[in-house]
């Protein structure tokens, strides 16, 4: 029975060949989209969810209650940890402390200054008692072999890099940061790539004891740096709120005597949340938002139903053709679950057909995945979970493609059948059949708006007024230990007779960057303010190598300590002062430093992402924090001006790596997720509209053939061209219309809810709405016209003889 | 073999009913071959898919076989159809996706026959009807005649008591229709009951019976 199902199944797909082949296109490109979106979300929702005590692991965070906001910090301070296993026996904890951007070298025989490697992640002090919390597997060595100073544990990729084999790694030396030597005694097997915490150079805690300093590791419980984390298992018993209400207690003992201006609390973050919490940072290389991965899962779930839709309006359209066969077959004595068994496997062998092909695409498109998101690691198609989902994907669409024309069809009574007289089946098929179109039009519109709403954000973003010159601008990572910083002024004379250097400037950042370094501070000898502001460290040529303005007096004079301080307008503002000038002169103390004058105030510029506000800023002189250089450079004969400022480098610096970049793509990098989604729209939206144009060219072509006679008659009375296309396409545009209309509050919600992520943002103006109708409505025709015009321009007499 | 009691079928029309079928009366014997006769719109195709179970009358009894079908449940209903019944159409109603071999096949399908039972009886059935050369083609590829040749093929197969056929000859030329005729007086003889609907009088001459139907009643039987 079924071979005969299958059988007929293939020979009607065959015969109605434009038919199939809409459906199947359709069908497979929404299955490989819906597909990809599937690995994309299930590897997203996959970090660390292969650590074996995954639901007990938490890292004990803090957060600063201020007057008027809440801020989160994924660290604590370092002393919490000793009070936190004297307090809470019963948990375990585990501490690290990482480095960003630290250089390891690895001596040479021959070489005198080694192979010089730049670790801009990974590396990290930990403690042996984090691997009771967080399990990795170890090809050589223990957590024992992180007991004592100055000890490293690589992984595997890692040793490979440095010595060539993991196994040669071992006993060797390296030198991290050109100040401490390491051995190697140990092999971790490398991460997993879905992995927030990846290790690549660990070395062990009790390192830091004595060059804390150089690490921002300060054991006091004043200082709060997100590099410092403290891991905890629970035990199965004990519950996260029975802690969390704990360490509510422990809070209080431990940080009202400090008389600080938040309230200070910690508490436990679950490991489930380290992915997708953008209020803490992370040590794997990006967060995803669940609501991202909610948006890509009803785009998913969106395409599948328009593609869905189409197969459903052309099926109940077909079904008009298909009434005499149903009425053979009942009049031969099938009865209705056979004729529904039939109707349902040939939706079945469709959908087959349609999932091989999406299988195909879907190969061919994954490895062009990390375009659209923050994906490096080259995924496997051939998962089970992909498996168990395209298989259920395939049972889903087969019943909700099949089950209505199956249903529709297997009722037709075979005599009415049999005489062609589909009339009150029809009706009924037509009105779900506009309904349906609705729907798909509704998508496709939200999709439009969402799309051209995004790009104009980004194309907003990348034309906003940064308040300062972000082109041409080169940044070198350097170290600030005393002998880096003792050469740095004769680097900066060096680098200065390069032709296309313009300005050189030393300072501990750039001006927009996600650094979060701020304190509390006093402002002329009152108490201290209620909020925090930023701090910078930089020389005197910071505005000009940068190129920010200033609104009133001067920059800081040159010095190696605090002498003088610039302010920015926002601080200006937030402290109620309308006059600039009125702040020259006055002092400020950050922390419980001494009092400093100041004597600039520089003009607004945007010091983070354009998602928050602008922070209020202090500017200052401080050379032990000059880490970075900031070069302007003239953008002709780039390449021969780097070479040039890479050589002065290597002549200053032998036992640095050189890295550079420039400080656009650092500033581009902000909005990688923003870009990302902007272009899974295009792609999304562009997929929708030339599905349902599919399912709308199909119907046409159905309709052309309905109507010949229809069409026919008409001519013969005397009609136009122009009103037998009126005929054709005045359904879809009323369709379109009303689609338009519940399309426009779900994408103004949506939109109107992404844009408020963003500080700065255009206004969800009423072009948006417009363009989409317009084009929606433009290409509904374009699709329509095609079908139309041939009926319409067809010889009335051979429509009609045919009957 | 048959027995009708006060059938009649009506349509609502403006809120008065429009008689198709009024009170008809009818015996028919196992073995019969009855002619139904009548101009357009008298109601015979009506009371032929009454009589093949197709269609439900609003009033009256009928029984097949000593079953009352009026008051059977469809499943039943399409079990006895299945079983004993066989159609055949003027248009012939081939379902042009399937061979000829197919066509013939699917009843069986429906019957749940096994399939090698299933390729004997199609195989006997393409030999008697002498279409062994056809079996592989589609209906188009079909003449009219060889196609309701066909059509019979596939409404014997089940080896059904009953045979209708609605206007089996109107389609078809004289000496296609003559054969086809010949064909079912055949049957007849091999104890098919078969009634059939004919505008044609040369054609109802085959039968024993005629029925005469005029405005939905009988208008005489001889």
């Amino acid at each position: 029975m079924l071979k005969n199902y299958f059988k007929t199944a293939w020979r009607s797909i065959v015969r109605n060949k434009a038919f199939s082949l809409i459906n199947i296109i359709g069908l497979s490109i929404g299955i490989a989209a819906s597909l990809l979106l599937f690995i994309v979300v299930q590897y997203e929702l996959s970090y660390d969810t292969f650590q074996p005590n995954y639901n007990r692991i938490y890292r004990v965070a803090t957060q600063d209650k201020f007057d008027k906001d809440i801020t989160y910090n994924s660290g604590i301070p370092v002393p919490a940890l000793k009070a936190l296993r004297a307090e809470f026996p019963q948990i375990q904890f585990g501490a690290l402390q990482s480095a960003y951007g630290s250089q390891v070298t690895v001596p040479a025989d021959k070489n005198e200054t080694g192979n010089k490697f730049i670790e801009e992640t990974g590396v990290f002090f930990i403690e042996p008692q984090l691997f009771d919390v967080f399990k990795y597997q170890w090809l050589t060595g223990s957590p024992a072999s992180l007991k004592d100073p100055n000890n490293v544990v690589l992984d595997e990729k890692t040793a490979t890099k440095y010595f060539g084999t993991w196994q040669q790694a071992i006993g060797k030396t390296v030198v991290l940061d050109n100040a401490i030597t390491l051995k190697v005694n140990g092999i971790l097997k490398n991460t997993p790539a879905n992995s927030d915490l990846p290790l690549s150079v660990i070395i062990s805690y009790v390192t830091l004891e004595k060059c804390g300093q150089s690490y921002n590791h300060f054991d006091t419980w004043n200082t709060t740096s997100s590099n410092f984390n403290i891991m905890a298992l629970l035990p199965p018993a004990v519950k996260m709120d029975d802690v969390d209400r704990g360490l509510l207690q422990f809070s209080k003992n431990h940080y009202q005597p400090l008389q600080s201006n938040s309230i200070k609390t910690n508490f436990l973050q679950p490991l489930s949340t380290f992915h997708f919490d953008r209020r803490f940072a992370s040590f794997g290389d990006h967060v995803t938002s669940k609501s991202t991965l909610l948006t890509l899962s009803l785009i998913g779930i969106f395409i599948i139903l328009m593609a869905c839709v189409n197969f459903i309006n052309l099926a109940t359209a077909l079904s008009v053709n298909r009434s005499k066969e149903v009425g053979i077959r009942k009049v031969l004595g099938s009865n209705r679950s056979q004729l529904f068994g039939q109707i349902m496997s040939e939706t079945a062998v469709i959908v087959g057909i349609s999932i091989l092909a999406a299988l195909g695409i879907t190969w061919a498109v994954l490895p062009y995945i990390k375009h659209i998101a923050s994906i490096q690691e080259q995924l496997s198609l051939f998962t089970i979970q992909n498996l168990i989902m395209v298989v259920s994907i395939g049972i889903i669409v087969t019943l909700l493609a099949g089950l209505y024309p199956s249903l529709v069809l297997s009722k037709y009574n075979p005599i009415t059948a049999l005489k062609n007289k589909m009339v009150t089946a029809g009706v009924s098929g037509v009105s779900l059949r506009r309904g349906l179109v609705i729907m798909q039009f509704t998508i496709s519109q939200v999709l439009i708006i969402a799309t051209t709403v995004a790009i104009s954000q980004m194309n907003f973003i990348s034309k906003a007024e940064l308040g300062f010159n972000k082109e041409g601008v080169l940044i070198l990572n350097g170290k600030s230990d005393s002998i880096s910083l003792s050469k740095q002024s004769a680097f900066k004379q060096q680098l200065l007779q390069i032709p296309g250097v313009q300005s050189v400037s030393f300072n501990n950042d750039p001006p927009s960057s996600d650094n979060l370094w701020s304190t509390n501070f006093a402002y002329n000898h009152q108490p201290d303010e209620k909020f925090q502001i930023s701090l910078k460290f930089t020389d005197a040529d910071y505005l000009k190598t940068f190129g920010l303005q200033l609104l009133t007096g001067r920059s800081p004079v040159e010095s190696d300590t605090m002498r003088e301080v610039m302010i920015n307008e926002t601080l200006v503002k937030k402290l109620g002062i309308k006059n600039p000038n009125e702040v020259i002169g006055k002092v400020i103390r950050i922390g419980r430093n001494q009092w400093y004058p100041v004597v600039g105030v520089v003009k607004d510029f945007k010091t983070s992402s354009l998602r928050e506000d602008i922070k209020p800023t202090l500017i200052t002189t401080r050379k032990t924090f000059y880490y970075c250089t900031g070069i302007k450079i003239r953008t002709q004969q780039l390449a021969n001006t780097q070479l040039a400022i890479q050589k002065v480098w290597n002549q200053f610096y032998p036992e640095y790596a050189y890295s550079s970049q420039f400080f656009d793509e650092n500033i581009e990098r902000f909005y990688q997720q923003e870009e990302q989604l902007s272009l899974l729209y295009k792609i999304f939206a562009g997929l929708a509209i030339f599905i349902s144009c599919l399912g709308l060219y199909g119907l046409v072509s159905f309709m052309a053939v309905q109507k010949t006679k229809e069409v026919g008659i008409r001519k013969v009375l005397g009609a136009s061209i122009i009103s037998l296309l009126q005929l054709f396409s005045k359904e879809f545009t009323i369709l379109i219309i009303v689609s338009f209309f519940i399309s426009v509050p779900v994408a103004w919600y949506m939109m109107h809810s992404w844009l408020n992520n963003f500080v700065y943002r255009i206004p969800l103006s009423s072009w948006f709405f417009i363009t989409a109708i317009v084009s929606s409505i433009a290409i509904a025709w374009i699709t329509v016209g095609y079908k139309a015009i041939k009926a319409a321009i067809a010889n009335p007499v051979k429509a009609l003889r045919s009957e | 073999m048959i027995e009708l009691k006060h059938i009649s079928k009506w349509y609502q029309v403006g809120g008065k009913p429009t008689f198709i079928l009024k009170d008809i009366n009818l015996t028919i014997k196992e073995g019969e071959f009855v002619s139904i006769m009548g101009p357009s719109g008298s109601g015979k195709s009506t009371l032929l898919h009454i009589l093949g179970m197709l269609d439900d009358a609003n009033e009256g009894e009928y029984h097949f076989m000593d079953q009352p079908v009026h008051s059977l449940k469809e499943k039943q209903r399409s079990q006895i159809y299945k079983q004993h019944v066989g159609f055949v159409f003027q248009a012939y109603h081939l379902i042009d996706e399937l061979t000829v071999y197919e066509n013939i096949e699917t009843p069986l399908i429906y019957q749940n026959i096994k399939t090698n039972e299933r390729k004997a009886m199609v195989a006997d059935m393409i030999d008697r009807f002498n279409i062994v050369g056809k079996k592989d083609l589609f209906p188009t590829q079909l003449s009219g005649g060889q196609q309701q040749l066909v059509g019979i093929a596939r409404a014997l197969i089940a080896k059904p008591k009953l045979l209708l056929a609605d206007e089996p000859t109107g389609n078809l030329n004289s000496k296609q229709g003559e054969e086809i005729m010949d064909l079912f007086k055949q049957l007849n003889k091999e104890g098919v009951t078969i009634i059939q609907v004919t505008h044609s009088e040369k054609n109802a001459g085959y039968g024993s019976h005629i029925i005469n139907l005029l405005d939905g009643r009988i208008e005489k039987t001889n």
